[in-house]
């Protein structure tokens, strides 16, 4: 299989000086620090297919930036190899940033005393873009991220979600074949994430652009990774597409039944009662053992039934699911 | 390449030159330090034998103007760059773009080095002329010597400045490390008070330190105190210390990004 992106046991270990408190505490440490050891990465391994869109997830400080990092050549990994477009990024850090676009939500890349479109004439010269490119590449930018209005505007005076969009055409001038997104969307009101969900599915379908999303609002994951890949304390926990990674971890459905008047007996052998409010309840059931309709036709003979709702899991439940089994430290 | 170097030089100028409060307050800092040191050098001379180690008074002047005047031109912020880069973090930014990050930085420096030309020495000299007349040259030779020596200054300078950077990223917490070497610089490069007043223990130490070719050899090109081979000979020494000083940021250099340490996100 043709890989873009090959992680091989890969590595980072951190050393922390533990500070104590207190003027004492603060001296003793300066003297004699209690240095330990932590890995932030410990033994990640996976590769990407080209035209792929792979969301990165994790809780803080499970180790996704530093494997972004990692993988964009900013940190050398204690041991494990990076194979980035069949180049490492430790060996040839030049070479491989020339093939990435990065974009970290929480940074920009942008000249904050500069106009937005000289930011982009300054890129053009550094990534040394011929100018037809330059100009045909920032037209079609322009227009799918709607960037005239504030192309002429100094960075420092834009908006968080302009700025965004600024970046995120940064990053994509010297036509990179591989997309990083940190976070994109942090902090940007809904029609900004839109614009930039949007932008992704676009510029993945049109040029084939592999992209790595870490995020934290799972709504993107949703709407753009075919596949996730989560990792937690470091390690990496699960790898496969979104729909079989929901269904592996929540195997229960809900079942929310409210009632015209109470009835005394409620339990029934295909599904427990979890919760119970006034007149609803909540019944789960495993979909393995039971359809849905199946179950409500036998709750249908013995109460009497005002309302019926099915709950799916969604990825939230999934990947919370995912967090508390694997938060053992 | 050279064009992004080139650009960035370009945009630093032309945002600096829109800044002019600052410049304003730079102007006037620098005038009041140029007068009282100039007449602190008046009313030391008066008392004394009328000329200290073949130094004049018009000499002394003239050494002084310059003397604030280059430091307005000598900008290496580069290590504030870092410092604050890591501090924030930012400098990840810098580390994913094809270029070299030091010489992005030297580019930078240029930029304001040129702005600072136009809209602080220039006023600077104005006003020196008006109060002082104007600090002609020894020479139209020594002059000729002056400027290949400033820029050799200002090499040194800024790789001194570029090390302190370095260390940015080993320590995290910089503190006043800048502002000691800065304070260091400031002594023992005659920039304030030449060496040649110096006593003689410390001249020679000096010698040996990369410090005083960065204000005292061109400033002595330019007021005649050196004579031409010993001019020529200062520049060969100051060549030296940028071969040194590169040497080490560029062993330096390789190193850290092997363990450079990335705060947060």
């Amino acid at each position: 299989m043709e890989t873009v992106i090959e992680v091989k046991d890969l590595v980072k270990e951190y050393i922390i000086v533990k500070k104590e408190s207190g003027l004492r505490g603060s001296i003793k440490s300066l003297l004699f620090p209690k240095k330990t050891k932590f890995n932030g990465v410990n033994g990640i391994s996976f590769s990407i297919a080209p035209g792929e869109i792979v969301g990165y997830i994790g809780p803080n400080g499970a180790g996704k930036s530093t494997t972004i990092k990692m993988l964009t050549g900013i940190l050398h990994p204690t041991s494990g190899s990076i194979k980035v477009c069949g180049i490492s990024p430790q060996a040839d850090r030049k070479a491989v940033v020339r093939k990435l676009g990065v974009v970290f939500g929480q940074r920009t890349q942008l000249y904050w005393d500069l106009r937005l479109g000289e930011s982009f004439e300054l890129l053009c010269r550094i990534y040394q873009i011929d100018q037809q490119a330059y100009d045909d590449n920032l037209a079609i930018l322009t227009d799918v991220l709607k960037l005239q209005e504030f192309i002429n505007t100094p960075v420092r005076q834009l908006s968080l979600g302009q700025r965004m969009r600024g970046d995120i055409a940064a990053a994509m001038l010297h036509s990179p074949s591989v997309l990083f997104l940190d976070e994109p969307t942090i902090g940007l009101d809904a029609d900004a994430k839109h614009a930039i969900r949007n932008f992704i599915k676009e510029i993945n379908r049109t040029r084939g652009v592999t992209v790595i999303l870490t995020t934290h609002d799972l709504d993107d994951v949703e709407q753009l990774c075919s596949r996730i890949i989560v990792v937690n304390n470091g390690k990496l926990v699960e790898d496969g597409p979104i729909g079989s990674i929901i269904h592996k971890l929540t195997p229960h459905r809900l079942l929310v039944v409210e009632l015209h008047e109470p009835a005394d007996d409620l339990t029934t052998p295909h599904a427990t009662v979890i919760k119970q409010e006034g007149l609803k309840i909540w019944y789960q059931f495993e979909k393995e053992s039971i359809s849905a309709s199946e179950l409500i036709a036998a709750l249908s003979q013995k109460l009497p039934i005002q309302d019926i709702s099915v709950k799916e899991p969604n990825v939230e439940d999934a990947i919370r699911e995912v967090y508390k089994t694997t938060a053992t430290r | 390449m050279l064009q992004a170097y080139w650009y960035i030089t370009k945009m630093k100028l032309l945002v600096n030159l829109t800044y002019r409060f600052e410049v304003f307050t730079s102007v006037a800092t620098n005038l009041i330090l140029m007068l009282a040191s100039v007449f602190l050098w008046q009313t030391a001379y008066k008392g004394g034998s009328g000329s200290v180690e073949s130094l004049s008074l018009q000499d002394i002047t003239t050494y002084t103007i310059l003397s604030i005047i280059i430091s307005t031109i000598f900008v290496c912020d580069v290590q504030n760059t870092i410092y604050y880069k890591i501090r924030e973090g930012q400098i990840v930014t810098d580390f994913y773009r094809p270029i070299p990050l030091f010489a992005c930085y030297l580019a930078e420096d240029i930029g304001e080095m040129l702005s600072s030309l136009l809209n602080r020495a220039l006023p600077l000299v104005v006003f020196a002329s008006i109060f002082f007349g104007i600090p002609w040259p020894a020479s139209f030779g020594s002059f000729l010597l002056f400027l290949p020596s400033c820029l050799l200054s200002y090499a040194i300078l800024w790789l001194l400045s570029a090390l302190i950077g370095l260390i940015a990223f080993w320590v995290m917490e910089l503190g006043n490390m800048g502002n000691v070497k800065d304070a260091i610089v400031r002594v023992l490069s005659g920039s304030i008070v030449p060496l040649w007043f110096f006593p003689e223990s410390v001249q020679t130490v000096s010698k040996f330190l990369p410090f005083q070719y960065t204000y005292q050899t061109p400033l002595g090109i330019y007021i005649g105190n050196t004579s031409m081979s010993e001019a020529l000979t200062s520049m060969a020494v100051q060549a030296v210390w940028i071969a040194v000083l590169y040497l080490i940021l560029a062993a330096g250099w390789a190193r850290t990004k092997k363990k450079t340490l990335i705060q947060g996100g």
